[in-house]
């Protein structure tokens, strides 16, 4: 009879244990991150950074890093959740918005997973997105910079990355910059030697936007747009583009461009001899190692924004170690695209400790409240908070952007520096271009 | 003046390499009466030759054009004898959709081969060189190379089709194959040798092309559009009306340029804003259409 009694105490005890514990930490060794990048296609060589990015901040997540100074290192998984690991379950969209939507339906419904990490190509992530939208999933994006993507309300999608209204402002900085002598090395110039402005952005959702946005800032600034040309970014040449963009006579040329269309705009700019004073890629495609192994020292003078530079260690330490874990993983320095992908992941992990849970209701709490310190992050960011009002819900308000520029190094590479902003810049800008 | 001159020259440049492209397509259709489907599937092997041949062996990408002949003939008689030889015995849907099913085979088996990624030539004697003609005339000297070869690929074929007795033995085949076996040529090895023909002449143009545009498993689609639209115009089966109506169609592509030049001489903000380089296959793909409705038998259509 006593016995009976015990057993029936510890049945209680363990049925109270049950009730007070969420369901979705008791369970849970394991947490399942879908991520959806172009794995293979034109932008194969960003996918492949933005893959060893996200790889390497779920290995870091997974494990113990104690001489990496981020709370993401001190313990090995998600200690609110039972120190559950992070597992990536990694799709290839190919650069393919109908793709990608199936590709998030299938992760959602068959891989069970509990959020979804991308995807690189703004209008994958548009179609990704809305597929997480209808299935109360939460999403967030870590490199996609359209800034349509968080103007439309949607209650389980958050970006860390700043967005290209922000990136092309700081263009337009720059460009007022030189007419001001703000910039390190470069005497003031007078505006008209920078007046007139050609323009020529891949055609998807990404690049239309970028090219919406540098006619309206050239206007708010001042400067005159004498040519803007959309792309497909698969074009296997891009002869006519660059004749239309020469004869428009520019000063400056502006580009928003994947990384196999970049290369091949730089050799087509370069077999036909254009010579502006100023080029300057929207990141993505002119930030990749493929662009720079490719082309050589024929870069040097070209500007590109960013949001992370091997500079950027000299700055942050954090940044450092973590940059020679990738080059040890890799044999590249993190970049933008990596450099964002490993945020992404991380703010996932940040997110996941905060919910202590997998509901994704618990989930979207954390996130909305969320804070993370500039301190833990690899670039160079105020930190990660997410607006939850106003017109750019789920948009990080502390992120910002760089501009770099390549330029000879010591050991006779071509690296980037900082120009922009003026105040963290890393060397004297050359300018003009000086040719190829 | 140097947009209108400039695009131009680019255009009749690129014009004559479309037009080699499009020789293939013309013969085999004036000798057999098909179609082939997998005419820039034949191309994209032929881009793919040049490339690998050219890093492989470590030579000028211009040299490797006898490498992508042989392998474009060989690949043209092979497609005969093991494929279309049996397409010949159905009805024309048949030969329609069995080409169509050929050009959905190599282009999968390439990207089961080479993967989806681009490539492109980033080396080579000419590669990244240019020649300044003045007048704000600058040509790459990989175009002008790969328009001059052409030119003399395009001659060479020619000169055999109408000078040789081979030759001439495949245009009584396509006049009259049956006429022609009376009189003793074995049509079955002339229709073999049209897709040979075929076969190297397009792998040839494209071992030219890839020396300025990169090369992916789905660049074929582009040139058989425009290899069928250059045919279109210049009319099935005819082998100068190819030439003709490559350099057309090598200008319709180039008219952004021309339109550049109105827009900058009338300095004009609204023509400044129309995004011509966007519609720069459209015009194209128009004058196909155009010449299909009011003469289809094309400009130069000499066969029926």
């Amino acid at each position: 009879m006593r016995a009976k009694a015990k057993l029936l105490v510890f049945l209680g005890l363990v049925a109270i244990y049950g009730l007070l514990i969420p369901s979705g930490a008791m369970a849970v060794r394991e947490i399942k991150i879908g991520v959806i990048y172009p794995l293979t296609g034109g932008a194969a060589a960003a996918g492949r950074e933005l893959r060893a990015g996200a790889e390497l901040a779920a290995k870091i997540a997974n494990n113990v890093y104690p001489n990496l100074p981020m709370t993401m290192a001190q313990h090995a998984g998600i200690q609110s959740l039972g120190g559950a690991k992070i597992k990536l379950i990694f799709k290839d969209h190919e650069g393919n918005p109908t793709l990608g939507a199936d590709l998030a339906k299938k992760l959602i419904l068959d891989d069970k997973v509990d959020g979804i990490l991308g995807c690189y190509f703004s209008s994958v992530t548009k179609t990704v997105s809305a597929v997480c939208e209808q299935y109360g999933v939460p999403m967030i994006n870590g490199s996609s910079t359209s800034p349509a993507l968080t103007k439309r309300g949607f209650k389980w999608f958050w970006r860390t990355t700043p967005h290209d209204k922000w990136f092309t402002k700081d263009l337009f900085e720059l460009l007022k910059g030189l007419t001001e002598g703000k910039v390190r090395g470069v005497k003031a110039i007078p505006k008209k030697e920078i007046m007139n402005i050609a323009a020529a952005c891949e055609k998807t959702e990404w690049g239309s936007h970028v090219s919406q946005l540098i006619a309206q800032f050239a206007k708010e600034y001042g400067f005159k747009l004498r040519k803007s040309i959309l792309y497909a970014a698969k074009s296997t040449d891009l002869s006519s583009e660059v004749r239309s963009l020469k004869a428009a006579r520019p000063d400056v040329m502006l580009f928003a461009s994947y990384t196999s269309d970049a290369i091949l705009m730089v050799k087509t700019l370069k077999a036909q001899r254009a010579h502006p004073k100023i080029i300057w890629g929207q990141d993505a495609g002119f930030e990749k190692p493929e662009f720079r192994k490719t082309l050589g020292d024929n870069i040097i003078g070209i500007l590109t924004r960013t949001v992370f530079l091997p500079k950027v260690v000299e700055i942050k330490k954090l940044a450092g170690l973590v940059n020679a874990m990738y080059k040890e993983k890799t044999g590249n320095d993190l970049g933008g695209a990596s450099a964002r992908a490993f945020t992404g992941l991380q703010t996932w992990f940040h997110v996941l400790e905060k919910a202590g849970s997998t509901k994704p209701a618990d989930i979207q709490r954390a996130a909305n409240t969320i804070y993370i310190a500039g301190k833990e992050l690899v670039v160079p960011w105020k930190g990660i908070k997410f607006s939850t009002s106003g017109d750019e819900l789920g948009q990080n308000v502390l992120g910002s952007g760089l501009i770099g520029q390549y330029q000879k190094q010591k050991d006779g590479s071509v690296g980037l520096e900082i120009v922009y902003p003026f105040d963290v810049s890393s060397a004297d800008m050359i300018f003009p271009f000086p040719g190829y | 003046m140097d947009i209108l001159i400039s695009s131009i020259v680019a255009g009749v440049l690129i014009g004559m390499v479309l037009a080699l492209v499009a020789l293939g397509l013309t013969i085999i259709f004036g000798v057999m009466d098909i179609v082939n489907f997998a005419h820039g599937e034949f191309l994209m092997i032929g881009m793919y030759t040049g490339l690998l041949t050219a890093k492989a062996v470590g030579m000028d990408p211009l040299l490797t054009l006898p490498v992508a002949a042989a392998v474009g003939f060989l690949l043209g008689v092979i497609c005969y004898y093991g494929f279309v030889k049996f397409l010949l015995r159905g009805p024309m849907v048949a030969q329609l959709l069995g080409t169509f099913g050929l050009m959905l085979f190599l282009r999968n088996l390439a990207l089961l081969i080479f993967g989806s990624e681009d490539r492109a030539l980033h080396h080579g004697l000419l590669v990244d060189k240019s020649f300044d003609f003045g007048m704000g005339v600058i040509i790459p000297a990989t175009k002008l190379a790969a328009a001059g070869l052409s030119v003399i690929a395009f001659v060479a074929v020619w000169l055999m089709m109408n000078r040789t007795k081979v030759g001439k033995a495949l245009t009584a085949t396509a006049l009259n194959a049956q006429g022609a076996r009376y009189m003793g040529i074995a049509t079955e090895r002339m229709n073999a040798l049209a897709w040979g023909i075929g076969g190297g002449s397009v792998t040839v143009a494209g071992a030219l092309i890839v020396n300025f545009w990169s090369v992916n498993p789905f660049v074929g689609l582009l040139f058989t559009m425009i290899a069928f639209a250059i045919v279109a115009l210049g009319g099935f089966g005819s082998v100068p009306g190819a030439f003709f109506a490559g350099l057309v169609v090598g200008i319709l592509m180039e008219l952004p340029g021309i339109w550049d030049f109105f827009t900058y001489t009338f300095d004009s903000d609204w023509m400044a804003r129309v995004p011509m380089t966007s519609f720069k296959y459209t015009f194209v793909y128009l004058a196909y259409f155009i010449i299909m409705v009011i003469r289809p038998s094309g400009l130069f259509g000499w066969k029926h």
